[in-house]
């Protein structure tokens, strides 16, 4: 479904992803794991193609097309979402607005179930993430990308710095959008949500911009807070290559 | 008219405005009035006042004027239940002798050579509106005002008097179709908010490119009364210029709102002073500024206090094009310790950051130029009736959709 070769991203002329090469296939979930300032979020505004990064290199194919050069608009059109990290507060625009417009484009039938999940009632009538919660901007921000019926969703750390309680609801928002069928792409640097997952097919991590390693998530994560993510992807690489 | 006041006033013909570009008044004819005592609205005239956001099945209006002949409904019928009037200023002169003693008390007529020309030539068309005491006139009271002549000078005076305790929402439209290429709009407007009464004011102006504007205005609200304006002006203009005078009494309160859409090489100085002039009065000054081509905008917020009460201004603008122009220039003065008075003021582009993140999900830049711009120009007015809420929305739609396609 999603085919990523050899990528190289650029921001401000800074080379921030380098050599990178992931390949999602449907119904799969994916998890990119690093610290902070590894290249993760990057690689999700370059698939989503985000004016703000420069792919200088590699491609960038889904369901057989090449979209390295595709603008952010046409991806979203294809079935391409993205849950930003931070989402900006935009004043006088009503978050029941975007919503609205989403539901009616995608053709979302259930969104009343996904609003549920997510509690979005609460803050359906105010401004686009204006006063907003770090949970209820989550919240927000993946309602959105669920009611876009996403083939694959990229999902920039739905998990950090929200309650347990927005946690468990994030969780179980994923997981709605597995059970339709949706790939996902999650990026995160805490791997709280994992264990709430009902699966992960494969765990990347993520380090200098480069994929350091790519593997089981039950391999990964307890080497990860034994070691941390540099530590752990050298002892899992050098597993790998049998050293 | 006394003499003396009548030399002052042709000295005053000659006296520009302390604000905005000078218009030379020899450049434009007057023609003479014409009155009809029933409401007949031509096709084209009803399309021209689908530019204001009113559409055929709501063209419930009471009064028209086009050019110098006013229309209206002599029998009165939508307001009837209400005993409220909404007639020809010339013709309430006729009717009823207090009317007289209601002019020119809020606007000076030497103020400038606009109300000067207005007092000397001004035919007495514009309309007069009376509700009479404790009456809520829960209906919108819609009055349109066009141009279809080039020029041409057309001048109105608008009264209204709100009776203690009473409740009206006027929504006033002025227009000109397009082609109209040099004409001169002079409208004085003179409105009375009396002890615990409520008016809510919208006004809405289409102009065009080749046509000044020049609206002067004053408003009196007495004690525990309550004044709500908004103003809507969207299209290009040769130039605009107004900064209406907002009194209040003890106890009451004013809100004044406006968005200026600038277009074209259109300027426009459009202001509001409000005068705290007695103790616990409140008021908000609210503009949101839009330019885009040419355009240049200076809008104005002053708000005095006389007395110990509050007030706010904010002033915010969006600049859509490098050759236009805002300035915002809040002004506040207490004369009175105890007073409370605060302004923020922005002028800015649209966030790149917002337009990216909507083209994620999905839209194309124009319309998500056209979000971000609709969201900006939104602002909350309270307890305006829904049918006028929604006229207002559909005229923001349009500023936002033409907005995005600079």
């Amino acid at each position: 479904m999603l085919v990523v070769k050899k990528l190289e991203v650029c921001v401000n002329g800074k080379k921030i992803v380098e050599d990178v090469n992931l390949s999602v296939r449907a119904g799969e979930l994916h998890v990119i794991i690093g610290p902070n300032g590894s290249g993760k979020s990057t690689l999700l505004s370059a698939i989503m193609g985000l004016p703000r990064v420069n792919v200088c290199n590699g491609s960038i194919v889904f369901e057989g097309s090449d979209i390295t050069n595709t603008p952010s608009y046409e991806r979203a059109k294809m079935g391409i979402a993205l849950a930003y990290q931070n989402p900006p507060s935009i004043r006088g625009v009503k978050f029941s607005e975007i919503a609205k417009n989403l539901i009616k484009r995608c053709g979302c039938s259930d969104y009343t179930i996904m609003s549920k999940v997510l509690r979005t009632d609460e803050f359906l009538g105010r401004d686009l993430f204006v006063g907003f919660s770090g949970g209820e901007r989550k919240r927000a921000e993946l309602y959105l990308v669920l009611l876009q019926n996403p083939k694959i969703a990229l999902l920039d750390e739905p998990d950090s710095g929200v309650d347990i309680e927005s946690l468990n609801l994030i969780a179980d928002a994923i997981n709605l959008l597995i059970k339709r069928g949706s790939s996902v792409v999650l990026v995160t640097h805490s791997g709280s949500i994992l264990s709430k997952l009902r699966r992960v097919d494969r765990t990347h991590i993520m380090l200098d911009g480069r994929i350091a390693y790519s593997g089981l998530v039950d391999e990964v994560l307890p080497l990860i807070s034994k070691y941390g993510f540099r530590k752990s992807a050298e002892i899992l690489g050098k597993i790998l290559s049998g050293e | 008219m006394v003499s003396d006041l009548k030399e002052e006033l042709i000295k005053a013909l000659k006296k520009p405005s302390t604000f905005g570009p000078d218009i030379d008044l020899s450049d434009y004819g007057l023609e003479d009035p014409k009155i009809y005592d029933r409401l007949e609205v031509s096709e084209e005239l009803t399309k021209i006042i689908s530019r204001i956001g009113l559409e055929n099945e709501q063209l419930n209006l009471n009064y028209v004027q086009v050019d110098e002949s006013a229309m209206y409904d002599a029998l009165g019928r939508s307001l009837r239940k209400y005993n409220t009037r909404i007639l020809p200023l010339r013709k309430a002169l006729d009717d009823f002798t207090y009317v007289k003693d209601l002019m020119w008390r809020l606007v000076r007529p030497d103020l400038d050579k606009y109300t000067a020309a207005n007092y000397l030539y001004g035919n007495e068309l514009g309309y007069f509106i009376y509700v009479p005491p404790n009456t809520k006139v829960s209906i919108p009271i819609y009055s349109c005002l066009a141009i279809t002549s080039n020029n041409k000078m057309q001048l109105a005076h608008n009264l209204i008097y709100v009776d203690e305790g009473s409740e009206a929402h006027v929504v006033t439209g002025c227009l000109v179709p397009h082609g109209v290429k040099n004409s001169l709009h002079i409208g004085i407007s003179e409105f009375y908010v009396k002890r615990n009464a409520r008016l809510t004011f919208t006004m809405i102006h289409a102009w065009s490119e080749g046509v000044h504007v020049r609206p002067r205005t004053g408003v009196d609200v007495d004690v525990g009364g309550e004044y709500v304006n908004y103003y809507v002006t969207y299209s290009p203009v040769a130039s605009l210029q107004t900064y209406p005078v907002i009194r209040l009494g003890a106890g009451s309160k004013a809100s004044s709102s406006s968005v200026i859409a600038g277009s074209g090489y259109g300027v426009y100085d459009v202001g509001t002073k409000i005068i705290l002039g007695g103790d616990h009065s409140t008021a908000e000054i609210v503009s949101k500024v839009i330019t885009k081509d040419s355009s240049e905008v200076n809008a104005r917020s002053d708000i005095t206090a006389e007395a110990v009460g509050r007030g706010h201004v904010e002033c915010l603008g969006l600049l859509l094009s490098q050759k236009s122009k805002i300035s915002s220039i809040p002004s506040l003065t207490s004369k009175k310790p105890g007073a409370t008075l605060s302004h923020e003021a922005a002028i800015g582009v649209i966030a790149q950051e917002e337009l990216e993140y909507l083209m994620s999900k999905g839209f194309k830049e124009d319309e998500a130029k056209s979000i971000v711009t609709r969201g900006f120009i939104d602002i909350n007015v309270k307890n305006i009736p829904p049918t006028v809420e929604l006229e207002i929305d559909r005229v923001l739609d349009l500023i936002a959709k033409s907005a995005a396609s600079t």
